[in-house]
């Protein structure tokens, strides 16, 4: 006689198990290997090599730009979406007549590809384009920059266009994490004499920590990944002013240098396991004890 | 008395600050629809003035020579299959890792759990895919997009199998059905609605993506539409009405989709949310 788990027969995890494992997983780990290769595109046979390929990327002045951009996106982003994600849920939370439409408005950018939405800002975004026009017509020329071309704020503008189309995204999370917080808690505090402000720091805040947490989670992990915005608005420039991780694997993989790309890919899978686990873990302890 | 009245008041600039908001999305948004209906010449101030004359035959011209129609079948083809495949593959394996509760099938959940946070190891995936000999094929990008997806399904599964009463499958299971029948005949019945959740939320993200054509469609003729819109950007460079009117054909299948399967998208955003 079977026990009832063992009726539970592993067979209907194996398609799962073996398309993940086989194109994921597996290559995965193969990149850790050939981390420590000099893998090239035009040669058979491949020698293993040490760290040198983790040498030339921290002398490398592109590559070492790359990180630095890509932790600069990754910070910016996640700063911008979940506050601006916050702001839209709480308000569009309230009782407003046109709050379906401009839920459905604010949501709305993240379902079109980034290739749409880096072309439609190309026109705007250039130096004669139609943002700096807008500028010049309100009278606050100052404001004109070369969003696309300067090397110093390419990386910011690349970060906002980000944050313009995912925002809305981030707030639909915290719309549903909002709408599962019971109204007895507002009516108590407001019995209590509670004002606004702190019905949010001491209410909205703690009990929306779940949605807080993916939130925080899917943004610096995606953040870190970012690649197709950079390709599709400068696909690294002007120069290589606006590199990251992403384009820099892309690039290395074009000059034949596959160990050294993936050598970089090893960095980010690192890197991105060490940021997100232990955040992961303490988020949800802090959940916990709430 | 006084108070409510106050709170009105305050919904109202509340209001009025998101609508004007609302404009930062709708503009960009609608430069880009009326620029499609313009001439060659008009659409190069990029603005809101409505065109002379609405010229629809740019949609044909895009037709014609943008091999929309071919970009459009490659991206139905894998979008579609890829998730059909993972949908079938993640629900099967959910539903085995949430009923048996043990440590090892713990283990397998964090393995696939995993995958939401490691990024892909592109260059090293093209090895494997070469090896097994059909690099710069469909079908390998099929593969990778289901393999890539199955992580965010088997998290939205498991939680909602769990759901279900186990009682359902063990009286089943007590008058001598299988594994396979408790399954296609029990369970995939009941998660109908998440399956319509992970449809929408794989076929947006498959059909949007550039990275895996990039590195995985070689041969440009089994381009998805959004990498063609590339193709087509670089030899119209001039053309922004006709790269317009490309844009909103691409954009047009998952606004649609979007549309129809709001509903389906909110709950799987509300699991997200409440489950973490």
């Amino acid at each position: 006689m079977k026990t009832t788990k063992q009726l539970y027969s592993y067979y209907l995890v194996l398609p799962a198990l073996l398309i993940y494992s086989i194109f994921f997983v597996i290559p995965a780990f193969a990149g850790f290997y050939y981390s420590f290769t000099d893998w090239r595109m035009d040669r058979l046979t491949l020698e293993f090599i040490g760290w040198n390929n983790f040498r030339t990327i921290f002398s490398d002045k592109t590559l070492i730009l790359a990180l630095k951009n890509t932790l600069i996106f990754a910070v910016v982003t996640v700063l911008g979406k979940n506050l601006v994600g916050i702001a839209l849920a709480v308000a569009l939370n309230m009782k407003l007549r046109t709050r379906n439409l401009l839920r459905a408005i604010f949501y709305s950018p993240s379902i079109l590809s980034i290739l749409v939405i880096g072309i439609i800002f190309t026109p705007i975004l250039r130096t004669e384009g139609t943002l700096n026009h807008v500028f010049d017509t309100l009278g606050l020329h100052s404001l004109s920059q070369a969003w696309l071309t300067n090397p110093n704020i390419v990386v910011f503008t690349i970060a906002m266009i980000s944050i313009w189309q995912h925002a809305g995204f981030q707030m639909a999370i915290y719309l549903a994490g909002l709408q599962s917080i019971s109204n007895e808690y507002y009516e108590a505090a407001t019995i209590d004499g509670a004002g606004s402000w702190k019905k949010f720091t001491n209410i909205t805040l703690p009990l929306l920590l779940p949605a807080i947490n993916i939130n925080v989670m899917l943004t610096l992990i995606g953040g870190l990944k970012v690649f197709s915005e950079v390709f599709v608005l400068t696909g690294g420039g002007p120069g290589n002013a606006s590199q990251v991780v992403g384009t820099i694997i892309l690039r290395a993989f074009g000059e034949g240098n596959w160990g050294l790309g993936t050598a970089i890919n090893t960095l980010l899978f690192v890197a991105v396991t060490i940021i997100a686990i232990p955040l992961l873990i303490f988020m949800r302890r802090k959940e916990v004890a709430e | 008395m006084g108070f409510s009245r106050k709170l009105t008041i305050r919904n109202y600039i509340v209001e009025g600050f998101l609508l004007l908001s609302s404009l930062l999305i709708l503009l960009p948004v609608m430069i880009m629809i009326i620029g499609s209906f313009k001439t060659s010449a008009e659409v190069l101030d990029f603005s809101l003035k409505f065109p002379k004359k609405w010229m629809f035959s740019n949609y044909m011209t895009v037709f014609r020579e943008g091999g929309i129609g071919r970009a459009f079948l490659n991206s139905v083809v894998i979008t579609g299959i890829s998730s059909v495949i993972n949908i079938v593959a993640s629900s099967a394996a959910s539903f085995i890792l949430a009923r048996r509760e043990t440590k090892f099938a713990n283990t397998l959940y964090m393995y696939f759990f995993m995958g939401l946070i490691a990024p892909m190891s592109t260059i090293t995936t093209i090895r494997i895919v070469q090896w097994m000999g059909f690099y710069g094929s469909v079908t390998s990008v099929i593969l990778i997009y289901a393999s890539l997806n199955t992580a965010f399904s088997v998290f939205l599964y498991s939680g909602f199998i769990k759901t279900i009463p186990k009682a359902l499958d063990e009286v089943a299971f007590l008058e001598g059905a299988g594994v396979f029948s408790v399954f296609f005949r029990i369970v995939t019945p009941l998660i109908l609605p998440v399956n319509a959740t992970v449809a929408i939320m794989v076929f947006m993200s498959v059909w949007n993506d550039i990275t895996i054509p990039l590195y995985f469609l070689t041969d440009s003729s089994t381009w998805t539409m959004p990498l063609s819109i590339y193709n087509f950007y670089g030899k119209f460079s001039r053309d922004w009405n006709l790269i317009f009117a490309n844009l909103v054909l691409t954009s047009l299948p998952v606004f649609i989709l979007y549309l129809f399967g709001q509903k389906y998208i909110v709950s799987g955003l509300t699991a997200g949310a409440v489950k973490g």
